[in-house]
């Protein structure tokens, strides 16, 4: 039995109940025992660091502190925005020692702060300590025939000197994850492209260009639906995709999925586990496809044969 | 009783500014043995050496300093002066107060002319223990020994032969001809490249004072300058040159088909093959790694059909060796691999190529027989887009410095594809145009107004598919817009890069390199063909990128500076070296391991006073010491002297501060 | 028109570079930023402009810019810049520096920008977390704009999509303290 502390962030019990609860159906089923940071609070991604200084690295440092007061030393978060506020301010507090010492003794009364512990995305865990192999034999309803579109977004690998994790321009992880689930992972170029986060409620214009762009693309890659590990950009994708389809007249009809559910889903969870009707863009009929058989491709070698014809020629 | 002579120079404002120079002659002149201290605004200037000279015959001087720039800069300068006025040259000292005081001390004049004042006080104390030396004199073997085939080496090798100087010229791949033989027309006039390079090639192949061995390294080079002494590795290649006619049957039967690296692996070729139609020599080799002969036995069909019985499978490297008196290296350049371009889509998208992919292919010869084509389905393109400066000027993924020549390849593809695609076009996106040479801007407006490519100021942020086209994302800073283009083909101008393998052949010569690899020159404005060490010289982008007509420019300044050295049947040498005396060394032999010029040798000698026991003791090859004084700080027994450096000397310079 | 020379360039650079632990002058105008940015085109001066601005010392243009507002921190810039500049921390760096002197603009998206980090700071004091439906509800009541998103309220309710309630957690009064601490800090350090 592994341990792992978890910080579920504030959409866990709003937006992103589907994510946490399926994330906690397949931890179980990997034998992983999450234990909640008792009293945790909001990390303050985006405003805090947005508006302030100080506050910005308080809010994240107290859940820190908090953690390290429990016995395990990984975190894992589930949401993208929580971890990267978390991530970098445990960056920047390492590195600056005294700040850190500064506001851990004037703003913060919960104990000192160590800096002792590893912080990771749910997804990196997923793939970091438990591995696709391990996912893949606890596969009991494999998802062939899926096509999968896998949406980082921002925050998971970026920037690269604070996440260490995976490539910012085209990570392979969830791919991999997806792959191990029987799904066909499609080649997409906009997995690490901005959805326009946070301007969901003040900016909803520029969510609606930047989220659709990334449907349009992701439904040139021919897959069946969005593969996400973030509650802001799932929100994004999949409550405005109506509104996007009717200012720009395009038809995508992409659900929108957390990575945990389709593993629970492969793991032989009922189909009401995962909360399907939480979806704003209906799910069932991108689910309709698995355990379809794919034509065999065809064996055409189009690759530099007009090339090679003509040097053949000679 | 020392007359010592001191001069001090005012570099114009470069010593005057920072330091005050006239209270420096006058603290000089407190040393009891000065017998004349002066200051001029120019030393080196011939007014200045006429002081130096008329103050040596008129103060009948024992030794002279000069307090001015470095000694790298203008010993020889004074040294000269010196002789002229019949005194032994290297009874002169150097002190540097420009370098080691008023350039780096300019905030504080005050201390800067206080350590000027020390500088010279060691100087003078110093020239009062100088001893009269002598040059030396080494022969030279009057041979050139070139190491690379392409144009840089082509022309140092014709030009120093022309002088009916021997060389030996080294080329790693099958056939000399470099990266100049993969291209199709040259900026900034379209000349086609093979049809200027061959005759050259042709040249050096019947040449009466050229030896050609292709297919082979160096891999080892001892000695000096004027008589080094190469190992040459030929790598076996499987055909007897002395009997194969060049036919082509081999070639054309064999059955193994391998990508062809001279067409950027556009199209194969054979296991045994000639690179190109005009290789020189015109003999095939055959490739050990894929051939079905070597790797399993079986096959042997060019054998079969070889009229000569040329082919011999058993034929292996053989190594030979040179004696030579200079070397030229012209090791040429590699490119980049844009693999870190992820962003791009590099490796994942087969219509991104790079620029020598493209110049194969508007090749005539080349393998799309001069039509560029898109790689994924064989089309035609039509919107072609060119990206500059990939991995050059980009410190995260590639270089920081700029490869000089990729503006002006840009602009000539951009030419070449509207002359073999008439109704395509062609968008670049760019940072700069750098177009610094003769008759190069004129040539990139031919490229806009002629040809009327859409230059695009920004660099490229992203690239991804749509249906079959290619989406490339930059800003065009001059309307200040994010553009996209609807692109059929994308070529990336990738970086030049120093040959992978110039570390190690710069250790086997014992010369420097830079931090990218390229070979480094021993002063970048005034010996830009020279390297730090002796008798080796560099041609071409083994030093630094640069375009064709530079790099057949130093060639030719290699060869110029290979028949000086050659010029006299002897070579002169500083004096500056190391003594061993028989007397004090132990024979421990720890100089021997710390020389860095394997100029240390061993010898037997008696016991003692004619006993006839031997014992060994160190000896300095006095053709190959350099005398850094490594042997000197590392003998226990104190038996190693360095002349011009010798206990006496360096002793009264530290008593003197 | 502006009239170089005038401007003291080097105090306005040198408190951004401090703030951001960037260095500006390394910025060589390639403008990948500006087409990696997924919000410059909303911009008044994207990143490569706010960038020489910057060296060329124009204080009260970068100030009252709606660019750092618009900056989502998303970090695509600088993983990309081939000089390696941190842009993200500069964005802030003038963000902050445009609060703590009090620069406000009158741009509409600015201030609705601005509204909703308060609002959302605001809750985070209240509560010690966030709800998004109470966000989505004040910040509509506060820019005057109550309709807005109505059309989704029904479907995502229903949908349990938001909630309307929140839990009420111990770590409130904590986080109050902070807030006030960190009050106390700021003002002290100025």
């Amino acid at each position: 039995m592994n341990k792992l502390t978890y910080f579920p962030g504030c959409s866990a019990h709003g937006t992103s109940e589907e994510f946490d609860h399926t994330l906690k159906l397949v931890m179980k089923t990997l034998d992983v025992q999450m234990e909640e940071i008792p009293d945790w609070n909001c990390c303050g991604a985006t405003s805090a660091h947005v508006m302030t200084e100080n506050l910005a690295l308080a809010l994240p440092m107290r859940n820190l502190v908090l953690a390290e007061k429990l016995e395990n030393k990984t975190m894992g978060i589930a949401c993208a925005s929580c971890y990267s506020r978390m991530k970098v301010t445990k960056k920047h507090l390492d590195e600056h020692p005294d700040l850190a010492h500064k506001i851990n003794t004037t703003i913060i009364d919960e104990g000192e702060y160590k800096g002792d512990i590893d912080v990771k995305s749910m997804l990196q865990y997923c793939f970091e300590e438990i591995g696709p192999e391990v996912i893949k034999s606890k596969v009991t309803k494999p998802l062939t025939g899926l096509k999968v579109a896998c949406y980082y977004g921002c925050l998971l690998t970026r920037p690269k000197d604070v996440t260490h994790f995976d490539s910012p321009e085209y990570p392979m992880s969830m791919d991999i994850l997806m792959e191990a689930l029987g799904a066909k992972a499609m080649e997409f170029d906009f997995k690490t492209e901005c959805c326009g986060a946070s301007f969901s409620i003040s900016n909803t214009d520029v969510v609606e260009s930047l989220s659709g762009k990334i449907l349009e693309v992701a439904k040139e890659s021919g897959a069946h639906m969005i593969v996400v590990a973030c509650p802001l950009c799932q929100s994004n994708l999949d409550m405005r995709q109506p509104d996007i389809e009717r200012h720009t007249g395009q038809k995508f009809a992409l659900p929108v999925m957390y990575f945990t559910q389709l593993m629970a889903l492969a793991f032989g969870f009922p189909e009401k586990e995962l909360k399907l009707p939480k979806h704003i863009v209906p799910v069932q009929e991108a689910l309709s496809h698995i355990g379809e058989i794919e034509p065999t491709p065809e064996k055409v070698k189009k690759t530099k044969k007009a090339v090679e014809a003509e040097s053949e020629v000679e | 009783m020392a007359r010592v002579g001191v001069f001090v120079c005012f570099c114009g404002a470069n010593i005057a500014d920072f330091i005050d120079v006239p209270a420096v002659v006058e603290e000089a002149k407190k040393v009891k043995e000065v017998k004349v201290s002066v200051l001029y605004k120019y030393m080196c200037s011939d007014p200045g050496q006429q002081m130096i000279r008329d103050a040596i015959i008129q103060n009948r001087l024992t030794s002279v300093v000069v307090a001015a720039c470095s000694p790298r800069m203008h010993e020889k300068t004074f040294r000269k002066a010196l002789s002229d006025a019949g005194m032994n040259p290297y009874l002169l000292e150097v002190a540097n107060i420009r370098e080691h005081s008023s350039w780096v001390h300019q905030k504080d004049k005050k201390a800067a002319t206080e350590k000027a004042n020390d500088l010279i006080r060691m100087a003078i104390a110093k020239s009062i223990a100088n001893e009269q030396l002598h040059e030396i004199s080494v022969p030279v073997t009057k041979r050139a020994l070139v190491i690379g085939g392409g144009i840089a080496g082509i022309q140092a090798a014709l030009d120093i032969a022309d002088a009916r100087i021997p060389v030996t010229l080294v080329e790693k791949s099958p056939s000399i001809g470099g990266r100049m033989a993969q291209l199709d027309e040259t900026f900034p006039t379209l000349d086609c490249s093979q049809c200027i390079l061959t005759p050259k090639m042709v040249d050096v192949a019947s040449h009466p004072y050229i030896e050609l061995i292709p297919y082979a390294e160096v891999i080892e080079l001892d000695g000096y300058v004027g008589n080094y002494k190469a190992k040459i590795k030929k790598k076996a290649s499987y055909v007897n040159f002395d009997t194969c006619t060049g036919c082509g049957a081999c070639t054309q039967k064999c059955p193994v088909k391998v990508p062809n690296e001279f067409n950027m692996n556009i199209d194969k070729r054979k296991a045994i093959y000639t690179p190109f139609p005009q290789a020189v020599p015109n003999k095939p080799v055959i490739d050990a790694e894929h051939c079905t002969m070597l790797l399993k036995g079986k096959c042997g069909i060019c054998a079969k059909v070889c009229e000569k019985g040329s082919i011999d499978y058993k034929m292996v490297d053989e190594v030979i060796e040179r004696e030579i008196g200079a070397v030229v290296v012209a090791t040429g350049y590699d490119l980049w691999d844009p693999k870190p371009y992820e962003e791009y889509g590099v490796g994942r998208y087969k219509d991104i190529i790079t620029s020598l992919e493209f110049e194969r292919m508007v090749s005539a010869s080349g393998p799309t027989n001069g039509v560029p084509l898109r790689p994924s389905d064989g089309k035609v393109p039509k919107n072609v887009v060119f990206i500059k400066c990939i991995g050059s000027r980009d410190e995260a993924k590639g270089i920081e410095y700029c490869s000089k020549i990729c503006c002006m390849y840009t602009a000539k593809h951009a030419i070449l594809l509207h002359h073999k695609v008439h109704d395509s076009h062609a968008y670049i996106f760019y940072m700069d145009i750098r177009a610094a040479g003769k008759g190069y801007e004129e040539f990139v407006k031919r490229a806009q107004v002629e040809t009327a490519a859409t230059y695009l100021r920004g660099r490229v942020s992203k690239i991804y598919k749509k249906g079959d086209k290619l989406m490339v994302r930059g800003e065009d800073a001059q309307i200040g817009q994010v553009v996209e283009v609807e692109a059929d083909l994308v070529v990336l101008a990738t970086a030049v890069i120093a040959p992978h393998e110039n570390p190690a052949l710069a250790r086997l010569l014992g010369i420097s390199y830079d931090k990218y690899g390229y070979l480094s020159e021993a002063h970048p404005k005034l010996r830009p063909v020279e390297t730090a060490k002796a008798g080796i010289f560099l041609a071409g982008c083994t030093q630094a990128p640069k375009d064709i007509p530079d790099t057949v420019a130093q060639a030719s300044a290699c060869a110029a500076k290979v028949c000086g050295l050659f010029a006299g049947d002897t070579l002169k040498k500083d004096p500056m070296i190391s003594t061993i005396s028989n007397e004090f060394c132990s024979g421990c032999l720890n100089c021997v391991k710390v020389c860095p010029y394997q100029a240390i040798v061993t010898e037997e000698i008696p016991l003692g006073h004619g006993s006839k026991e031997l014992r060994t003791v160190a000896k300095i090859n006095e053709g190959v010491c350099q005398g850094c004084g490594s042997c000197v700080a590392i003998c226990r027994s104190m038996a190693i002297s360095l002349a011009g450096f010798t206990d006496p000397q360096i002793i009264n310079e530290i008593v003197a501060i | 028109m502006i009239t170089l020379g005038l401007q003291d360039q080097n105090t306005f650079l040198e408190a951004v570079n401090k703030k951001s632990g960037a260095n500006v002058l390394e910025c060589y105008q390639c403008g990948k930023c500006v087409s990696t940015c997924p919000v410059s085109g909303y911009m008044d001066f994207p990143p490569r402009e706010i960038m020489q601005m910057i060296k060329l010392g124009l204080k009260e243009e970068t100030m009252m810019a709606n660019s750092m507002w618009f900056c989502l921190t998303c970090s695509a810039c600088s993983g990309r810049c081939p000089r390696e500049i941190d842009i993200p921390a500069v964005m802030e760096a003038i963000r902050h520096l445009a609060i703590e002197e009090n620069y406000r603009s009158d741009n509409k998206k600015v201030k609705e920008i601005r509204k909703f980090h308060d609002i959302f700071l605001d809750m985070v004091k209240r509560y010690g977390r966030n709800y998004e439906l109470r966000m989505m509800a004040e910040f509509n009541i506060r820019t005057r704009n109550l309709f807005k998103d109505m059309h989704l309220a029904p479907k995502a309710l229903l949908k349990g999509k938001i909630t309307i309630g929140h839990e009420s957690t111990k770590s409130a009064k904590a986080i109050q303290k902070m807030y006030k601490l960190a009050g106390k800090l700021e003002k002290g350090e100025k």
